[in-house]
Order: structure tokens, then sequence, then C-alpha cells
């Protein structure tokens, strides 16, 4: 069939009619996943740490999208099939020529170059979507793959994630030159194309294609696919988060060492450290936080059962190294000085905050150890919250 | 009602009404032990002095009960690591000094972190003493 329609175009000129070659699925595709990508690029490169649900949900939808355009590639509209825009090396090395001179043979759908640069923005943003979804399961103990990928995979994968991304933007960069050169050189105005989704052409290609028929097996395919997915992800989903075990509760702990600040999770310092605040008690931070010495055996057995070795956590994992100076310090480690560096001195000052190791004012959920970055909000000051 | 649970709801409620008057004997208690190791009376003046001044002796950065206390009792004050503290005057937080544990605890602790040692028993009197009379 293609080999037909590439002959049928490259024909002499005849008739000059409008035809449609991008059917609506394609261009609400190709729109929604300019949006997307948008999102994601926005959030991942420039945003915040507590933006992570809209990078993590513009993932999911690139996802979806890419799946929904790999189904009507094989069952879509002629033109947005793959096997439409499959060509030989020979065809693809005689345009790569003729475009170097100036004038590239005309095709109704993609050309041989714009296919190429489709198939490798598909290939690369289905990359960045697993690799992201990795790096969300590792790292953040979060999302599907919370509960099978450990630690250190998570962060080898952010860098795989971070390249492809750079990777990415190169792409897009290619193609937005690709669309104009194209547009430049042929006459179509390429960009109104992917809105209208016709083209001026000379081709009286008579595609006997059934719209009907084609929505019908995308749609069965689509609901296979998700329904069978469907099975794996809820049972992924289930299994729980592999980094954080479970850990008997100790209200002991949470009123002997909760009273001056929120009593830290015991993941946030290796077992040795314990040990030895818990034999310092006489001399704690600047303070007399002595205890009587059962209840203080019995709080430090537990501290080191549970320490951060048992952990595979963001915090804990990166919390391990500590500042030999001071082995019993949190905020003094070198990965909370640098994952704070860019806070103000005053904002810790803030009556709302009062200190570094106030953890609870920024992390909401830093009795659980998990530290998720959705959690972080900066309190205001009640001035400030006037203003 | 059958009766037991009647008689079970009765008590309940009478432990409920008496639960101030418990903590009031309590305090009573830890006063009247506190009173006989000191041998003199405990002074709300002396107490009060204990509390504003500028100790030498204990740890350079709680050099004086008001450093988390805030200068008045009756107000909300704030640890060094800035978690709240509720008023130290018995007006405003109802259960103090009224869990012998916990008095003695506190005392040791933050005698030491201020003074640098503890707290003898006329010291630690004149304190609740001054708080209870706020
Ligand atoms: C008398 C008050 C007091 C008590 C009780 C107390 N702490 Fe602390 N703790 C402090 C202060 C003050 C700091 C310094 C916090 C700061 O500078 O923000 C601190 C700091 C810490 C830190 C280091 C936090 C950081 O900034 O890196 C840890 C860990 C800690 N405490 C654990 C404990 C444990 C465990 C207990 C229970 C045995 C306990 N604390 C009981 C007052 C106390
Ligand atoms: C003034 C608010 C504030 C306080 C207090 C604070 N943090 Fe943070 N923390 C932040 C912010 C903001 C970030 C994100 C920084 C960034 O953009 O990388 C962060 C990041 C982190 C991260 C990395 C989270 C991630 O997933 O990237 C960890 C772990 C962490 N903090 C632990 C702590 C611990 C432990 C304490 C208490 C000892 C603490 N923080 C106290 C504001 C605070």
């Amino acid at each position: 069939m293609d080999n037909l329609l590439h002959n049928l175009e490259k024909s002499p000129v005849k008739d000059v009619r409008t035809v449609l070659v991008w059917d609506l699925f394609v261009r609400l595709f190709h729109w929604s996943l300019v949006i997307l990508v948008l999102i994601t690029g926005i959030t991942g490169f420039l945003g915040e740490e507590w933006w992570l649900d809209y990078h993590v949900w513009a993932g999911y939808g690139i996802g979806g999208l890419i799946l929904a355009r790999l189904i009507w590639g094989l069952v879509g509209s002629p033109y947005a099939r793959f096997s439409s825009f499959i060509f030989s090396r020979a065809e693809t090395l005689r345009f790569f020529k003729e475009l170097l001179r100036g004038r590239p043979s005309h095709y109704t759908g993609h050309n041989p170059a714009g296919a190429l640069m489709v198939f490798a923005l598909v290939f690369v943003l289905i990359s960045i979507t697993i690799s992201g979804l990795i790096v969300l399961g590792g790292q953040e103990n979060q999302g599907v793959l919370a509960g099978v990928v450990p630690y250190f995979v998570g962060e080898v994968f952010e860098e795989i994630h971070e390249v492809l991304s750079f990777l990415l933007l190169a792409l897009i960069g290619g193609h937005i030159i690709g669309v104009f050169v194209e547009s430049r050189l042929s006459g179509d105005n390429l960009v109104r194309s992917m809105v209208t989704g016709t083209k001026e052409s000379a081709s009286p290609d008579e595609f006997k294609h059934s719209k009907l028929k084609s929505a019908f097996v995308f749609l069965t395919v689509l609901a296979v696919i998700v329904g069978s997915g469907g099975w794996v992800y809820v049972a992924l989903a289930e299994l729980p988060p592999n980094g954080l075990i479970k850990m008997t509760v100790n209200k002991t702990y949470a009123t002997e060492c909760g009273d001056c600040h929120f009593a830290y999770h015991p993941s946030l310092l290796p077992a040795n450290s314990w040990h030895k605040l818990m034999t310092g008690l006489e001399e704690h931070f600047g303070e007399d936080a002595s205890l009587d010495k059962d209840v203080s055996k019995g709080l430090s057995d537990w501290l080191q059962k549970y320490a951060s070795e048992k952990w595979d956590t963001e915090a804990a994992n990166n919390l391990r190294q500590l500042d030999l100076k001071n082995l019993i310090s949190i905020t003094a480690t070198p990965y909370w000085k640098k994952r704070h560096s860019e806070i103000a001195k005053a904002v810790f000052a803030r009556k709302s905050i009062g200190s570094k190791g106030n953890c609870i004012a920024c992390h909401k959920d830093a009795r659980s150890g998990r530290f998720d970055d959705q959690q972080i909000s900066i309190p205001l000051n009640q001035k400030e919250k006037e203003i | 009602m059958s009766k037991p649970v009647f008689m079970l709801a009765l008590t309940g409620l009478l432990v409920a009404s008496l639960a101030p008057v418990q903590a009031g004997s309590a305090r009573t208690s830890i006063l009247e032990k506190l009173q006989k190791e000191a041998g003199t009376a405990f002074s709300a003046e002396r107490g009060k002095i204990l509390f504003s001044s500028t100790h030498k002796g204990g740890k350079p950065k709680t050099n004086s009960c008001t450093v988390c206390h805030t200068k008045s009792p009756l107000k909300t004050g704030k640890t060094r690591a800035g978690k709240d503290i509720a008023p130290m005057a018995l007006s405003k937080t109802k259960d103090r000094y009224s869990d012998p544990k916990k008095v003695a605890k506190w005392f040791r602790r933050n005698c030491r972190s201020v003074l640098g040692r503890e707290c003898t028993a006329l010291e630690k009197g004149d304190f609740i003493t001054f708080m209870s009379n706020l």
C-alpha cells in the first residue's frame, strides 16, 4: 500500500486537492503531547521539589498518549500508520541527498527525515517515561515501582532520566527546525496542517479505509492492554514500598524525645550515632537531656534496632554519611547542608519554624521518615502572612 | 441502665470531677516533701528572682529560665529546637507540678543546664510557689 502511495505522490502534479492527512486522533495526540511535555519540562528542569506530583501526572499522561499512539500507528487512518512512513534505507538516503540539494521530493504524509524524527521522539519519550517510573519507585518510594526498585537503582536511573531529557530537548529543537525547513521547501504550512489536519496536495490517493473499523479495533486493543496492564499495576502498587520497614511504635520515645523537639525518626542516624547520642544525654546540644538509666537503655536499643542502616529511603541513604566532627547531628551532615543551602538563616529563625532541627515545620511527613518532595512546604511567619 | 453499669458510670463521673483536685493534692504532696527537706518557708519572691535572673555556671546558651520560657511565665515559651512550651504559670497550664517524676526530671535537667548544678529543695519549692501564685 505504501509503495503505491508514494509513487502516486511523486507523479507530476495533476490536480491540487485538499486532503485530510492528519486525522483527529493524530492532531489531538500531537498537541496534548506538546502540552504535557511542556509541563514535565518546566516542572522537571525548573520546578521546586514539591511540584513533583504535577511532573509525575504529566509523565503518566505522556505514557498513556504514547501507548495510544502506538496502537493507532497499527490500526489508525492511512497516514497515521507506521507502515506509511517506514522507508527503505535507499529511499531515506536519496531523500537526504535531495534535501542537501535543496529540492527534496514531496510527501503527503511524513517524509523520511520526519519519519526518523517521529520514531526517535517516540523511542526517547518511552525511555524517559520508564526511567522516570524507576526513579520515582527507587528514590522516592512512590508510584507503581515503589515495592520493587531499590534506592541505588533509582539513583542510577535519575542520571539516565536526565540525560534522556536533554536528548529530548535536542530532538524537539531538531523537530521544530525540520518543520520550518520543510514548510519552506515544500510550500506546505506544516504547523497549520497539524491543526486543521489538511494539506494541499496533488494526490488522488483513494484509500479504502473505514474510520469506524479503525476506531473499533483501536478501542478494543486499548481496552485489552489497559485492562491487563491494570492488573499488573494494581498488583505492583499493592506491594509495600521496599525501602520502608515495619517498626514497633515506641510511646516512651515519642514522649521522652519529643519534649524539646519533634521525635526524630530512627532512620535519620546510624546505630553508632544513636548509641553515642544516648550515652551523652547530659551534654545534649548545649542542654541537659538526661534520663533514668533504664529508660535511656530501652530507647537506645530501640533506636539502634531501627537505625538508618535498616532503611532504603532517600533520607536514610543520604544522611548516613556523617559530619566527622559531629557524629550525632543530622543537620551537620553534608547532604543535609547541601539540600538546605538555599534556605536563608532568617527562614529557620521564623517563629513558625524556630530552628534547623525542626524538620516537621517544613516536612509534613517527617514523622514517617519519608521526607517526600510533595510534603515540603516552608511555613511563613505570622507577620508575613498578613502582608 | 443495669446496676453495675450505672455504678461504673457514677464512679467515672466522680473520678473525672475529682481530677483537678487530685492534681492539686499531688502538687501539695510534692510541695510538702520539698518543705520537709528545705526546712524554711517558701517564697514566691525568691522564686521570681530564680526564674528571671541570668546565672553563671550553667551551659552558655541556657543561662536563664527565660531563654526558653520567655520573661513572662504566663506566655507560651519555645525550646531552643523550636517547639512550643506551655506557659509555666499554674493558672495557664492546669496540670503543672503534679507528676512527681516529671517534676524531678525537669528540675534535674534544667537546673543543670541553667545553673550547672541540681537545684536545692528550697529553690524548687520557691519556684513552684512563684508559679502557683501568678
Ligand atoms: C531538654 C531538651 C531536649 C530533650 C529532652 C531531647 N533533646 Fe534532642 N536536642 C535538643 C536541642 C536543643 C537540640 C539542638 C536542636 C537545634 O539546634 O535545632 C537537639 C538536637 C537533637 C538531635 C540533632 C538534630 C540536628 O539538628 O541534627 C538529635 C538527633 C536529637 N536531639 C535526639 C534526641 C533524642 C533521641 C532524645 C531523647 C533521648 C532527645 N533528643 C531529647 C534538646 C533536647
Ligand atoms: C525551613 C524548612 C525546612 C526545615 C526546618 C527542614 N527542611 Fe529539609 N528540606 C526543605 C526544603 C525546602 C527542601 C528541598 C530542597 C531542594 O529544593 O532540594 C528540603 C529537602 C530535604 C530532603 C531531601 C528531600 C528530597 O526528597 O529531595 C531531606 C531528606 C530533608 N530535607 C531532611 C530534613 C531533615 C531531616 C530536617 C530536620 C533535621 C529538615 N529537612 C529540616 C526545608 C526544610
